[in-house]
């Protein structure tokens, strides 16, 4: 267990070391920061877009543009984007060592290969784990500042659900821990090809490669991808939106969080299974 | 001929005897609404709006005279543009502004109610058309129909408790008219849901908003401030 515990500190020191860590931060800031500017300028504006089919008929009143509308308007945008910031970090976990050359001093270390790369996917979770506190933190409570609080106003292809206000922290708790999941799939997927493949970029620009397809089968309603979509991860990563429905979808909210886990499962076993037998060549 | 004459003289005596009740009617109304100067109520609001999900909210709702109108509550809430406790009594007082008619009767809950027809007497009004049942017995407004240049046709029922005297109805249920809704998946991000049939895109579809009230409070002298002061 010290073994494992050495292990994944030196991980987590490597992870804080490195400067692309830091762009993800950056990046979060900057979108949130950008963004909730726009609302505070225009956001009656770009409101009226959605409010516009019952504009006709109805007065929409109360404060709809606040802080909880700003975090999902946000969670909604980044849960496109973070993937990205995830696989840059955990992308090159294994690649960037095997190109580099530090992969043989890692491999002469007491710690099996297992360890080694569990210890990997930990620190890539925790990387993972740290980015989405700070788009909590600048979506959630940043924008609750900015905007004050109130009901949530959610956005669906058919309807508009609004949360009450004293009825919205918990969901967040749970899109939050949904996102992480997600997320969590992502950099599962990222470490296990960073396994397959000896360059930082290829892993990296695979997985958005795999996510832009996957989005964009589940964007369009055709019924030969109707077969496939259940099967793709990115139509279970959004799932932490059925958490603002009324009612609220659980059997599906339970099955897209096990199919998640299940992807979790399926690509550390298949990087621990691929990193015990790869030759080292470099 | 003389048959002829006969059945014009009836029509036209029937006709102003229609008006003359419509205006008793009115005048009665009348009596009601300016008694009322100003007043707050408990409100219990419920939506059943298509396309729309939302829980039932409680609030309090303000009103003076002539057309000063709030509902207070912690939260985001939908209300007909033209609305109903807000403009009606308006409408009725300025008597110069329109001319009635009965157009029959109808009864509505065991009420008898004449159907009152309002027909604005200047094209700049922005009514078109009201339409109003009124109790024969006790003028009340029990059912309205008002179509406006703007906002449409809005179709209301009242049900009265204890203030009649003031025309202050218990419960007021408001009937809607909505486009359904429809929002593109990519930017909704509803990659789990299938879109829904396009060709019912701009179809109507009916919904309603019940307003409940309870434990109002009449001719307090209601400051303006109520109306204007933020919410807390």
């Amino acid at each position: 267990m010290k073994e494992f515990i050495a292990i994944l500190t030196n991980e987590l020191y490597k992870t804080i070391k490195r400067p692309r860590t830091y762009i993800g931060f950056g990046v979060i800031i900057f979108i949130c920061a950008m963004l909730q500017a726009a609302f505070y300028h225009d956001g009656k504006e770009i409101l009226s877009f959605v409010t516009q089919q019952l504009d006709n008929v109805f007065n929409v009143q109360g404060n709809i543009l606040n802080g909880n509308l700003i975090c999902f308007i946000l969670l909604q945008t980044l849960i496109v984007q973070m993937p990205l910031l995830v696989a840059l970090v955990t992308g090159d976990s294994v690649s960037g060592e095997t190109a580099s050359g530090t992969i043989r001093f890692l491999l002469t270390t007491p710690g099996s290969r297992t360890k080694i790369i569990v210890a990997k996917w930990l620190a890539g979770l925790f990387y993972t784990l740290i980015l989405l506190l700070l788009l909590g933190f600048m979506a959630l409570i940043v924008s609750k500042w900015i905007f004050g609080t109130g009901d949530l106003m959610a956005l669906n292809s058919e309807s508009l659900t609004i949360i009450r206000g004293d009825d919205i922290n918990w969901r967040w708790g749970w899109a939050f821990l949904i996102a992480f999941l997600s997320l969590g799939v992502v950099a599962s997927l990222a470490q296990m090809l960073s396994c397959f493949i000896d360059n930082s970029i290829t892993p990296i620009v695979s997985v958005m490669a795999i996510i832009i397809v996957f989005t964009i089968i589940g964007m369009f309603d055709l019924p030969s991808f109707d077969v496939l979509k259940p099967f793709l991860f990115t139509t279970h990563m959004i799932s932490w939106k059925s958490l603002f429905e009324d009612p609220i979808p659980l059997s599906d909210i339970y099955f897209s969080s096990i199919v998640l886990l299940i992807h979790i499962v399926l690509f550390l076993s298949v990087s621990i299974f691929y990193f015990k037998r790869k030759d080292i060549l470099t | 001929m003389k048959k002829l004459f006969f059945i014009f003289i009836c029509f036209i005596s029937l006709q102003s005897k229609g008006d003359d009740d419509a205006q008793k009617l009115i005048r009665e109304l009348n009596k009601k609404f300016y008694a009322l100067n100003d007043y707050s109520a408990n409100i219990f609001m419920k939506f059943d709006i298509p396309g729309v999900k939302m829980n039932n909210m409680n609030g309090k709702v303000f009103f003076k005279k002539p057309n000063k109108f709030r509902i207070r509550t912690k939260g985001i809430f939908f209300l007909p543009k033209q609305n109903p406790m807000q403009n009606v009594s308006n409408m009725f007082l300025d008597t110069n502004a329109y001319t009635t008619v009965i157009s029959g009767y109808e009864v509505i809950d065991s009420r008898k109610c004449a159907i009152i027809n309002m027909i604005p007497l200047k094209n700049d009004n922005e009514l078109i058309l009201g339409k109003f049942w009124v109790d024969v017995s006790n003028p009340l407004i029990i059912k309205s129909q008002i179509t406006t240049k703007n906002n449409g046709t809005l179709e209301t029922q009242n049900y009265f408790g204890d203030l009649v005297q003031y025309a202050l109805p218990s419960k007021i249920v408001i009937h809607v008219e909505v486009n359904k809704m429809k929002v593109p998946k990519m930017m909704a991000m509803d990659l789990k849901k299938k879109s829904s049939d396009k060709s019912l895109a701009n179809t109507k579809e009916k919904g309603t908003i019940e307003l409940n009230f309870s434990g109002y409070k009449i001719n307090t002298k209601l400051p303006d401030t109520v109306f204007t002061e933020k919410d807390e």
